[in-house]
């Protein structure tokens, strides 16, 4: 290489040297890798008090409430789309409650008496777990 | 070192080399496989398909990357060098793959036109966390493509070595783009943080060799010399080895001066082909042989052999008792001088 290419090689690698690590740097800032575990024990101890029932297994905890129900996902289900049906008075997968997709907690609307809730791959149509309160 | 254009010049090192490349490819595919099918078994073929070629070709970016610096730092990496274009078009071959899949898989099976929907899926263009990641490695891939079809010495010669260089130093572009895509990408898919790991290891690895080969270069080329009547003061006699040369700074170029069959000639040291240290290869048959690719140069004149045609500068060399001087001015390239005889 001539002089002009190592020096251009030398400050560009120090500008990667510096620029990378700031890129990463405002990235986590804006993240926050607790957030999740503190929000269910949050509101697990909130379900334990107000939920009229709860049901749980090793993939998800539901709990139904007046005029809502509230799931907590414990675990990454790596499926692209992830629907959460109702489960009617005829024990029947009934309206849709809405979608989930990352580990978390999502509350969702119900209308009439639910009996318990299948989450659903939509896309390969395949249950993957159902719960019954 | 080839008078006419082929699309590849095949010899017993190059197959060798592209062998080796070929089996690791294939195996770490079978084991990548192997590994996600025992712990993930429900992975399906087309996520399979794209992790193990995207992963397969950030690490042979890595590996290709630290080629260079590691030839710097140490001479016995020179062979990894000789055949990196090889390497770089196999890297791009699996890149590929992988973002050809990706977009198939993500953006074509839909009712919007497949890169209308790559740059518009995700308009999250102000945040530093979601910025659409899958864009990053679009535009990667678009470098990595323009680098791998001009990887031959029939751009190299027409384009000529300096803008060639130019162009394919974009590969820093491409690292930084392919850094940003896999690290958003593992963060907004699955927070991954042993992905993550891997990158910034990889990432200090990387820039840790290139800054250290810099410093390493910047000293040699800030060694101040005596000038001596003109003449600048280079080495004793014995410091050089026999068919070998020793890098010499004269102003802001460097001078290979080499010893060879009781004579003494420098020429300059940057090879007219890819720019290589020509001063840290040797003499074979009675020529100076660069290498990264074996160009060679005849000593006395810095011309190719015929019916070759490139030319590097020579400078004239006197020697007073066991003291090797260079006069620091160059003359034009192909000047033939007489050597110094010892």
């Amino acid at each position: 290489m001539t002089l002009g290419q190592r020096k251009i090689h030398k400050f560009t690698w120090l500008l990667i040297a510096i620029a990378i690590p700031t890129l990463i740097f405002f990235s986590i800032k804006n993240l926050n890798f607790s957030e999740i575990k503190e929000d269910i024990n949050v509101v697990n101890q909130v379900s334990k008090r107000n939920a009229l029932k709860v049901a749980e297994n090793e993939i998800v905890k539901a709990s139904l409430f007046d005029n809502s129900i509230e799931i907590i996902l414990k675990t990454p289900l790596k499926r692209a789309s992830i629907v959460v049906y109702a489960i009617n008075e005829k024990g029947l997968k009934g309206t849709v409650l809405g979608q989930i997709s990352t580990v978390g907690i999502y509350i969702f609307k119900t209308k009439g008496k639910t009996k318990g809730i299948v989450i659903f791959d939509k896309i390969k149509e395949v249950e993957i777990t159902k719960l019954y309160f | 070192m080839g008078l006419s254009y082929q699309l590849v010049l095949w010899n017993k090192h190059k197959k060798t080399y592209d062998t080796v490349i070929a089996i690791g490819m294939l195996l770490y595919i079978i084991l990548f496989a192997a590994i996600t099918l025992a712990f993930n078994s429900e992975t399906s073929l087309e996520t399979l398909v794209i992790r193990a070629f995207g992963s397969l070709a950030i690490l042979m970016l890595h590996i290709i990357l630290i080629i260079g610096p590691l030839s710097r730092l140490n001479t016995k990496f020179l062979p990894i060098l000789y055949n990196r274009r090889h390497l770089g078009v196999s890297m791009f071959l699996a890149a590929f793959i992988h973002g050809g899949f990706s977009l198939f898989q993500f953006h074509a099976l839909g009712n919007k036109n497949l890169f209308y929907s790559l740059f518009t899926a995700n308009m999250e263009y102000n945040s530093f966390v979601n910025f659409p990641f899958q864009v990053l490695g679009f535009l990667a891939l678009l470098i990595l493509f323009m680098m791998a079809s001009t990887s031959h010495d029939f751009f190299l010669g027409n384009l000529s070595a300096k803008i060639w260089k130019r162009m394919h130093m974009f590969v820093y572009v491409a690292y930084v783009l392919i850094i940003a895509h896999v690290f958003l990408g593992a963060f907004q898919q699955e927070t991954s943080l042993f992905t993550i790991g891997l990158l910034l290891v990889g990432f200090v690895v990387i820039t840790a060799l290139h800054i250290t080969a810099a410093f390493k270069e910047s000293k040699l080329d800030n060694a101040k010399q005596k000038a001596l009547e003109g003449w600048l003061k280079v080495c004793e006699i014995d410091e050089i080895e026999e068919e070998r040369a020793k890098i010499f700074t004269v102003g802001n170029e460097r001078v290979a001066i080499f010893k060879y069959n009781g004579k003494l000639s420098a020429v300059h040291n940057v090879c007219k082909h890819q720019g290589g240290p020509l001063g840290e290869g040797k003499v074979i048959d009675g020529c100076i042989t660069c290498p990264w690719h074996g160009y060679q140069y005849l000593p006395k004149n810095g011309q190719a052999p015929a019916p070759f045609t490139e030319q590097v500068a020579t400078y004239e060399l006197k020697l007073e008792g066991s003291i090797v001087f260079i006069n620091p001015e160059a003359f034009k390239e192909g000047t033939e001088v007489k050597p110094v005889n010892y």
